[in-house]
C-alpha cells in the first residue's frame, strides 16, 4: 500500500519534469495557448475543429468524434526575438540606455493520448504546460529594475484526463480533471542606502524558489462540440480556475559593498539560511467559443473568441513566514481579457496548408507593467502545413507574435519604473500523431 | 489665389481665438530664480559646498527646464582643519558607524559673478531676512554671514542695500520659487526650546514678512512657486533617539520588569515631583543628546547612568538661548501648531499673489509614514544615515532628498503651467556616491558617542543653523566687480 502511494507521485513527477517549462510570456498574461501544431497553424482557432488529440486541451468534446486509439507527441520552440526596455526619467532615467531581456528559447512539449472505451465514449489524457512565465533580464546585477525582478519564473505541468461522450452523431460533450503542478521563482536584489556615500547600493540577493512536487492544485475542464450540418460546427470549452498555494523558501545572499563596517551592519540584519515563504497564485478560468465552416474546394475557415478571467489575478502576495521579514504584497489588479482568432485551411488531399491571425488582449493594466512582467496586446500571424492519413499525421507551424509597445512614461506605475518595453517572439510547433 | 489665402488666414485667426487656453500656456522658462534658506542653498551635513550645491533642488530644476546659465554662490571643499563649517558624514569610530567631520567648507569660487546669483538661498534666513536683510553683517548671525556671500550686499559690496527679493527682480525671471519658513520654526527643534518670539516666529509676524516677499516678487507673466514648511518635529534630528534607555550594543530598549525605562529630564511630571524625572510619553530627544547619553547623562543610576537629567532648552532674557536636547510634549504641540498656522498663512498669501503652493508638509508627512517610492523598488525613508532622505546632520536633506523636491516642483510645473519638462533623473542621484571631492582624509572626532554626535560636534551643527560661526573668505569689498549694474 505504501509502495503504491509512493510510486504514483514519483513516476508522475519524473514525467512532469520532462514537461516542466518556463516559457516567455507569449500569449496574454502567462497563459500559453499554443498547445498543438495544427491549431498553431490556424491562428489557434481550434475550439470548433478539435479533430486531433490536442482537442484534450482545446475542446475535449472533439474527442467524441475521434474513433481510434491515438497518441500525439509534439513540442513548441518558443523564442523571444526582441525584448527591450528603454528607461525614462525620473526612474530609471535615460542613463541606463536600452536594456535587454535574455533571449532564451524554450521547448514546450505536449503529449496527448485518446483511448476509445466504447463506440461513443473516449478517454483522453493530456500532459502539457498551459501556463508559464520566464521574464529574465540580461546583466542582472546592473539591470535598473533589479530591485524588483531580475528573473521571474512560473512553471507548470498539467495532467489532464478527460472523458468524452458522443451523445448523437452531431453532438459530443466532455469533462475532465486538471491536476496542475507548479513552481514559482523570483530573483531580485535588495537595495540599501550606504551611509558613507548616501547612495543606493546592492546589499543582498534574494531568491524565492519553490519545488515542483510541493505545489499543486486541482481544477476541471469541459467542452461541447456540435455539428448541426456536415460543413458547420460550433464548439465551446471551459477550463476552471486553479489555485496553487506554494510553499517555498527565500534565500538571502549578501552582496559585499566594499565597506567593511557597512557590510558588517548589513550582515547583522540579514536573515541567515533559508526562510520559509508562502505564495498563492490563482490561475484564471477561461472560456472559448468558436465556429468552423467547411467551404467548397476543401477550404475550412475557423473563428473563435476566448475569454480569460484574469481578474482573479488581482494580487501577488509573497508571505515570509518569519514575521520579522517584510512581505511582498503587490496589487496587480489584472482585467479579464479577450482574444479573437481566425484560421484558414486548404487541403490538397492528405496535405493541408494553414494560415491564421489572432489578436490577444493583455490583461495587465499599465500600472502593473514592470520588470516582473511587461505584458502587452499583441498581433500574431500564423502559418502551418500538415500531412494527415488515418494512421499517422505530422503538423508543423509557426507563429510570429508582435507585441505592441508598452509605455509607462508619465503614467501611474506600481514600480515607479518608467520607460518603454518592446517585444517580439516566434514560436515553431511540431507534432506527430499515430493512430491504431 | 491671394483672396483664398487671405480667407484661409482670416479663418485661422478666428479659429485661434476659439482655441482652449491651454494651447497658449507657457512651454518654456528662460530665467529661474530660487529664494529661500539653507534647504534652497543646498546645505547638507551642516555645510555648503559645491559638491552639494551642484545637486541643490534649484539647480536640478534649472537643469530640467533646460536653463544652462544657472549661477550659484559656490564654495570649495577642503580637508578638515578646524571646528567650524565642517561637513558631517558617516565615519567609523570605535568599530561602529557614527557621524563625524569628513570635510570642511572652503572659499567662494564664483564670487566675482557680475550679476546676482540665480540661487539666492541664504542659510539661516527666515521670512523676515528675505526682505529686511539689505546690508549683511559678515560677522553677524548665520543669515547675515551667508547673505554676505549669497547676496553680496555687505557694506561696500556690489549689491549693498538690496534684499533678496530685489536681487531676484534684477534678473527679470519668468519663474521664481520661494521656500522660506522652515527657519521660523526649526530653531525650536534644534535648540530643544519652543519659545514664542525667540525660537518660533509668531504667525502674524511671519505673514507680514512673507506677504512682502511675494508681493515684491509677483509680476505679470511670472510664475511663482511656493513651498510650505515641513513638520520639523518629524525630522531625523528629533526622531532618531528614543525616549527610553537603549542598550548601545544591541540598540534595543533596555527592559526592566518587561517595560522600557524612560530617560531622565529636568521637568516634574504627575508621578514625579522631584527632578530628575522620567521623560513623559511624547517627549522628543534630539540628536544633540547622543554625546550626553554616552556619558551616562539622562540614564538612571540603576542602569549605570549618572542619574543627571538631559538638558531642556530655555531662554534667559534679554538674549540668551540655553540649548537643550529635549522637546516636551507641550513644546512639540506648540511647534506643530505654529507650523500649521504658518502654512495656513503661506496658503493665503500665495493665493493672493497668484502663486502655486507645493505642499511640502504633506509630502514630508507621507514620506514619514510610508517612505518615498523613488522608483524601481527603492524606498527612501527618514531614518538617520540609512534612510536616504536626510543628510548626516539629521535635518538638512541629502542629494536624494533635494532631488525629490526638484522632481515635485517640475512635476507641479508641468501640471499647472501646461509644460512638458522631463522630470529630473532620480536614478542618477540615487546611485551616485556622495563623498567629499577632496583627497585628504577626514578627521574623526575621537569623542563621538554611540549615537553619532559628540557634544562639540552637535554644538557646531546647531550653530550652523541657528547662530553660527561659519568661516569663509569674502571677496575683497574694494574690488567691486564691474558689470551688471554698470551697464
Amino acid at each position: 500500500m505504501i509502495r503504491r502511494r509512493l510510486w504514483y507521485p514519483r513516476t508522475f513527477f519524473a514525467l512532469a519534469l520532462l514537461f516542466l517549462t518556463a516559457a516567455p510570456a507569449f500569449p496574454a498574461g502567462f497563459s500559453i495557448f499554443a498547445q498543438g501544431a495544427k491549431a498553431s497553424g490556424m491562428g489557434l482557432a481550434f475550439t470548433a475543429i478539435a479533430d486531433d488529440p490536442s482537442a484534450i486541451f482545446y475542446n475535449p468534446a472533439g474527442l467524441g468524434f475521434q474513433k481510434h486509439f491515438s497518441v500525439q507527441a509534439g513540442g513548441s520552440l518558443l523564442s523571444k526575438t526582441e525584448g527591450e526596455f528603454e528607461g525614462a526619467n525620473p526612474f530609471p532615467g535615460t542613463g541606463f540606455g536600452v536594456e535587454e531581456q535574455r533571449k532564451t528559447s524554450f521547448l514546450l512539449p505536449t503529449l496527448y493520448a485518446v483511448v476509445p472505451l466504447t463506440s461513443n465514449v473516449n478517454f483522453g489524457l493530456g500532459i502539457n504546460a498551459p501556463y508559464g512565465l520566464g521574464f529574465r533580464w540580461d546583466n542582472a546585477e546592473e539591470f535598473s529594475g533589479r530591485f524588483i525582478a531580475q528573473n521571474a519564473v512560473i512553471r507548470s505541468t498539467d495532467l489532464n484526463p478527460v472523458l468524452s461522450v458522443q451523445v448523437a452523431p452531431s453532438f459530443a460533450f466532455a469533462v475532465g480533471a486538471d491536476y496542475r503542478l507548479s513552481s514559482v521563482m523570483l530573483e531580485r536584489n535588495r537595495p540599501a542606502i550606504n551611509p558613507f556615500t548616501q547612495s543606493v547600493v546592492d546589499v543582498a540577493h534574494i531568491k524565492l524558489d519553490s519545488e515542483l512536487q510541493d505545489n499543486h492544485g486541482w481544477g476541471w475542464n469541459a467542452g461541447i462540440l456540435w455539428k448541426p450540418m456536415n460543413a458547420f460546427s460550433l464548439g465551446a470549452s471551459y477550463r476552471s480556475k486553479i489555485e496553487v498555494d506554494y510553499e517555498g523558501t527565500g534565500k538571502f545572499t549578501q552582496r559585499p559593498t566594499g565597506n567593511p563596517a557597512f557590510d558588517a551592519a548589513v550582515a547583522a540584519q540579514l536573515p541567515q539560511g533559508k526562510e520559509d515563504v508562502a505564495v498563492s497564485i490563482e490561475f484564471p478560468a477561461s472560456a472559448n467559443i468558436g465556429a468552423a465552416i467547411n467551404l467548397p474546394a476543401d477550404f475550412t475557415v475557423s473563428v473563435e473568441a476566448d475569454w480569460t478571467e484574469w481578474s482573479s489575478f488581482d494580487e501577488l502576495f509573497i508571505d515570509f513566514v518569519n514575521p520579522a521579514l517584510p512581505d511582498l504584497d503587490r496589487f496587480t489588479a489584472w482585467d479579464d481579457s479577450w482574444a479573437y482568432r481566425g484560421g484558414l485551411q486548404k487541403k490538397f488531399g492528405s496535405l493541408a496548408v494553414r494560415a491564421g491571425y489572432y489578436f490577444d488582449e493583455s490583461p495587465q493594466p499599465l500600472a502593473d507593467v514592470g520588470p516582473i512582467l511587461a505584458d502587452a496586446d499583441r498581433n500574431a500571424y500564423t502559418f502551418g502545413i500538415g500531412y494527415d492519413t488515418d494512421r499517422w499525421g505530422v503538423d508543423i507551424s509557426d507563429i510570429y507574435i508582435k507585441f505592441k509597445h508598452r509605455d509607462t512614461r508619465g503614467q501611474v506605475n506600481t514600480d515607479q519604473f518608467f520607460g518603454r518595453y518592446s517585444e517580439a517572439a516566434n514560436l515553431i510547433a511540431m507534432s506527430f500523431r499515430l493512430s491504431f | 489665389m491671394k483672396r483664398m489665402l487671405f480667407r484661409a488666414a482670416a479663418l485661422a485667426g478666428a479659429l485661434a481665438t476659439l482655441l482652449p487656453p491651454t494651447l497658449h500656456a507657457q512651454t518654456t522658462f528662460h530665467k529661474y530664480v530660487a529664494l529661500g534658506d539653507s534647504l534652497t542653498a543646498g546645505v547638507e551635513g551642516g555645510c555648503l559646498v559645491t559638491r552639494h550645491q551642484q545637486r541643490s533642488y534649484p539647480k536640478l530644476v534649472a537643469d530640467a527646464l533646460g536653463i544652462t546659465d544657472f549661477q550659484q554662490p559656490l564654495f570649495s571643499e577642503r580637508a578638515v582643519s578646524g571646528p567650524a563649517g565642517v561637513c558631517l558624514g558617516a565615519v567609523v569610530a570605535g568599530g561602529t558607524i557614527t557621524v563625524g567631520a569628513v570635510s570642511q567648507q572652503g572659499v567662494p569660487t564664483n564670487a566675482t559673478l557680475a550679476r546676482p546669483y540665480d540661487n539666492l538661498g541664504i542659510p539661516g534666513a527666515n521670512a523676515a531676512d528675505l526682505v529686511d536683510l539689505r546690508v549683511a553683517n559678515p560677522s553677524g548671525n548665520t543669515a547675515n554671514r551667508f547673505a554676505a556671500a549669497v547676496l553680496r550686499n555687505f557694506p561696500s559690496g556690489p549689491f549693498e542695500g538690496r534684499n533678496a527679493v530685489e536681487e531676484a527682480n534684477l534678473l527679470s525671471p519668468d519663474l521664481v520659487s520661494v521656500w522660506v519658513g522652515p527657519n521660523d520654526v526649526l530653531g525650536a527643534a534644534l535648540a530643544g526650546a519652543a519659545i514664542d518670539g525667540v525660537t518660533l516666529t509668531p504667525a502674524a509676524a511671519f505673514e507680514t514678512k512673507f506677504s512682502q516677499v511675494l508681493t515684491g516678487l509677483s509680476a505679470s507673466g511670472r510664475t511663482l512657486v511656493v513651498l510650505n514648511v515641513p513638520e520639523v518635529t518629524s525630522i531625523a534630528f528629533t526622531t532618531t533617539i528614543p525616549r527610553v534607555v537603549v542598550n548601545p550594543a544591541t540598540r534595543q530598549p533596555v527592559l526592566v520588569g518587561g517595560n522600557p525605562v524612560p530617560l531622565l529630564g529636568p521637568r516634574t511630571t504627575d508621578t514625579c515631583s522631584t527632578p530628575p524625572c522620567p521623560l513623559p510619553a511624547g517627549t522628543l530627544v534630539t540628536l544633540g543628546a547622543s554625546a550626553l547619553l554616552a556619558q551616562g547623562i539622562g540614564i538612571p543610576t540603576a542602569l549605570g547612568g549618572t542619574g543627571q537629567p538631559l538638558p531642556d532648552g530655555s531662554f534667559t532674557p534679554p538674549a540668551t538661548l540655553n540649548q537643550g536636547v529635549l522637546l516636551y510634549p507641550d513644546e512639540v504641540a506648540l511647534i506643530r501648531l505654529r507650523t500649521t498656522e504658518i502654512n495656513s498663512r503661506i496658503a493665503t498669501v500665495a493665493a493672493a499673489n497668484g502663486a502655486t503652493v507645493i505642499d511640502a508638509h504633506a509630502l514630508f508627512d507621507d514620506i514619514v509614514a510610508h517612505g518615498y517610492e523613488a522608483g524601481g523598488g527603492i524606498v527612501i525613508t527618514t531614518s538617520f544615515l540609512t534612510g536616504g532622505l536626510f543628510s548626516a546632520d539629521g535635518f538638512h536633506a541629502s542629494n536624494i532628498g533635494y532631488a525629490i523636491v526638484a522632481k515635485e516642483i517640475v512635476q507641479r510645473l508641468n501640471e499647472t503651467s501646461g509644460t512638458d519638462f522631463n522630470l529630473p533623473d532620480l536614478a542618477h542621484t540615487l546611485f551616485e556616491p556622495d563623498v567629499p571631492v577632496i583627497t585628504a582624509t577626514g578627521v574623526v572626532d575621537p569623542t563621538s558617542g554611540p549615537f553619532g554626535f559628540s557634544l562639540p560636534m552637535w554644538k557646531d551643527l546647531v550653530s550652523t543653523a541657528v547662530a553660527g560661526d561659519l568661516d569663509f573668505v569674502f571677496p575683497s569689498p574694494g574690488k567691486r566687480a564691474k558689470g551688471f549694474f554698470d551697464r
